[in-house]
């Protein structure tokens, strides 16, 4: 048994220092006793004792230096979690600008900023056409993926279309129904 | 062995006294070199119509603490290589590289030991085709933000723990009837199909991004399937205790239906329809 | 997500006008990386990522878009409690944070299908309904920020940022809710408001 396992080691031990004749060795048997030979002399092996709490804090120090392995670089990029992702960023956006507003709207006579919506309006009639329609876009997307994608949110806590074909289908349709609302929006007068 | 552990821990401690790697305040989630710039281990002896496929694979060696997870090359011929990513795996190991280090064992899709992360998808080698398509690399990691102990052996302890605290057995606290075995009727039974069948290989919970950034407390898609399916059987009789144990902010509700889980188990299991299952079935 | 979505070209912009210097801090500025073993676990070290430093604003700002093989909250290092053999820890039951939160949430979130779509249907809304509008959105709003920071600042990590983070979120709503109701009482009200600023 123990003859065994230092073989073992020996062949391991010189494949690892020198491969490309280990890969060679291994198929040949005559090799591997002539190596095991030369290996087993010249390497004295020594033990020592050990509590198994003293080999419990050693597992402690080496899980204190493992790394982490790569997540989200490395994930590929699927509809369930990218639209997923997607959701709670146009949410954050949505609700901030939603919050910036309120607090905005609260303080602002102390500053004296206009921020009654006949001033906002006239402001925003101000602009050129394309910069309007351009920021009617660009607020309209979140908005309307935030919902659309809602919905199929709700309907999963409902038990259901959870089938992976599902998901990726209604991912998609709510993919497209996002752009063309928000497009209408936009172009909205 | 003992000995080679302890002198592997005292290596480990002396050098990250020096260089800042060493010294991490927190673990690194490092990306690994480019492969342009690592070594690459070839195919022994091509022949002249091989089939070249190029793996590109993360290694990272326990015996040297200090050093930067990276990525290595093989190149192998697919024409004397098995048609799966484990096939792959072993032949290199076998042949090419002895070094490298990966969990395998019944090589047909039930002990779950391969799962491992191939070209960014979580999945078991054994089940995975090497794509065909010789120009594209494989690239492969190990499960995703799980700690690695070598190369792509990733450490599963927190998972397991997480099993055991969901209490994954059967508990009735009366003998059975007929004093050999519960009974249940054909449609109880069928309430366990697709949920019996976990393997327990954790593809679906290291693809989770939630279980990514809180599975210290959060129990992830494999554990909550596993407690649906305990929570499904009708011989169970402790089920109000079952719920109760999820029913915090952490365990079972930082579960957002994000559906990666189901989307990549190897076994074709859908844990997302099982935790939308509890969560209907603690809701109302 | 926070790492892909922060823009590479900010990150160069920020670059390009902070000094040479701050190259030298190389892995980033946080200090946290660089510190010596011993203070591995000390709170200060961590919480350092998120205290600013007496670098100038433009170089702090450069530094931390410049950090990109860094991630935002990097994982601590592996520490298991107990054995393998023992069971993961669980929680005490707590439903007001697990199920009726969660019916409550999808309550908020389904009654504001309606909500939306009622002013398109009927071109505007009273001044109640829309009272009621905003409120929910407010609420809604509010629950999701809580579950943006449950997950991206657990207690055990950050305990003192998940404090700030938790009441200054309180804070927050309650002020947007009083210049929420502040513009309902003296304004056109939300829904009206959006409605003539979109046809401006």
């Amino acid at each position: 048994m123990l003859a065994q396992r230092a073989t073992q080691q020996s062949l391991r031990r010189l494949a690892a220092s020198n491969p490309s004749t280990a890969s060679r060795m291994v198929f040949k048997n005559f090799a591997a006793p002539l190596a095991v030979g030369s290996s087993m002399h010249t390497r004295p092996v020594t033990t020592q004792k050990m509590t198994p709490a003293d080999s419990y804090e050693i597992l402690v120090a080496q899980r204190k230096l493992r790394p982490v392995s790569p997540h989200l670089t490395i994930y590929q990029p699927q509809m369930p979690w990218i639209a997923s992702g997607l959701n709670r960023i146009t949410g954050s956006v949505l609700s901030g600008g939603f919050y910036v507003f309120g607090a905005a709207y609260l303080v602002s006579p102390l500053f004296g900023w206009h921020l009654d919506s006949a001033s906002m309006a006239a402001a925003f009639g101000s602009l050129p056409m394309a910069l309007k329609v351009a920021t009617k876009f660009v607020v309209a997307l979140p908005f309307t993926f935030h919902t659309m994608n809602g919905l199929r949110h709700l309907t999963w806590d409902l038990g259901k279309s959870f089938a992976n074909k599902t998901v990726i289908k209604t991912g998609w349709v709510v993919t497209g129904a996002t752009i063309a609302s928000s497009l209408y929006l936009a172009l909205l007068a | 062995m003992a000995a080679r552990l302890t002198t592997r821990a005292f290596t480990a401690v002396r050098p990250a006294l020096r260089s800042p790697m060493g010294i991490r305040s927190m673990a690194t989630v490092v990306h690994p070199k480019s492969p342009s710039q690592t070594s690459t281990v070839e195919e022994p002896a091509a022949s002249p119509d091989a089939k070249i496929k190029t793996f590109h694979i993360y290694r990272w060696n326990p015996d040297e603490p200090s050093s930067k997870p990276r990525m290595q090359t093989y190149t192998l011929d697919l024409n004397k290589t098995g048609p799966m990513v484990l096939d792959a795996l072993i032949r290199i190991k076998n042949e090419v590289d002895p070094t490298l280090t990966f969990r395998r064992s019944c090589r047909e899709g039930i002990c779950g030991s391969c799962a491992m992360n191939i070209d960014g998808v979580n999945t078991l080698a054994c089940l995975c085709r090497i794509p065909n398509d010789t120009k594209q690399e494989t690239k492969i990691y190990p499960l995703p933000h799980t700690y690695v102990v070598k190369d792509i052996v990733p450490d599963l302890t927190q998972f397991y723990k997480q099993y055991k605290s969901i209490k994954p057995y059967l508990q009735h606290s009366a003998p059975a009837p007929d004093g050999k075995e519960y009974l249940q009727s054909k449609e109880d039974r069928k309430k366990l199909d697709g949920l019996y069948e976990c393997i327990l290989c954790a593809c679906c919970s290291t693809s989770c991004p939630s279980y990514w950034w809180n599975s210290e407390e959060y129990l992830g898609p494999a554990v909550l399937l596993q407690s649906y399916r305990w929570l499904a059987d009708s011989r169970d009789e402790k089920k109000e205790e079952r719920k109760a144990a999820l029913d915090n902010s952490m365990s079972l509700y930082r579960c957002h239906t994000i559906l990666n889980c189901s989307r990549t188990c190897p076994k074709g299991l859908n844990p997302g329809l099982a935790i939308a299952e509890i969560k209907k079935e603690m809701a109302f | 997500m926070a790492s892909i979505v922060r823009p590479a070209m900010l990150r160069q912009t920020c670059l390009a006008t902070a000094s040479k210097r701050t190259f030298s801090t190389k892995l980033s500025s946080f200090p946290a990386i660089n510190k010596p073993a011993a203070s591995v676990l000390s709170r200060p070290v961590v919480r350092s990522a998120f205290v600013r430093d007496a670098l100038p604003g433009a170089i702090r700002v450069a530094a931390f878009h410049a950090s990109g093989r860094q991630p935002i909250l990097p994982p601590l290092p592996q520490v298991i409690n107990g054995t393998a053999n023992d069971a993961a820890p669980v929680p005490p039951a707590n439903p007001s944070h697990g199920s009726y939160h969660w019916t409550f949430e999808r309550l908020i979130s389904a009654g504001l299908i309606p909500l939306t779509i009622a002013p398109f249907a009927a071109g505007s809304l009273n001044p109640t309904m829309d009272a009621i509008l905003c409120a929910t959105i407010l609420i809604h709003s509010h629950i999701g920020f809580e579950s943006i920071v449950i997950d991206y600042i657990p207690t055990k990590r950050l305990p003192k940022t998940r404090v700030l983070f938790w009441w200054g979120l309180r804070l927050a709503t309650v002020v947007v809710g009083v210049g929420l109701y502040e513009f309902e009482t003296n304004d056109v009200g939300v829904t009206e408001a959006i409605k003539r600023i979109w046809h401006a």
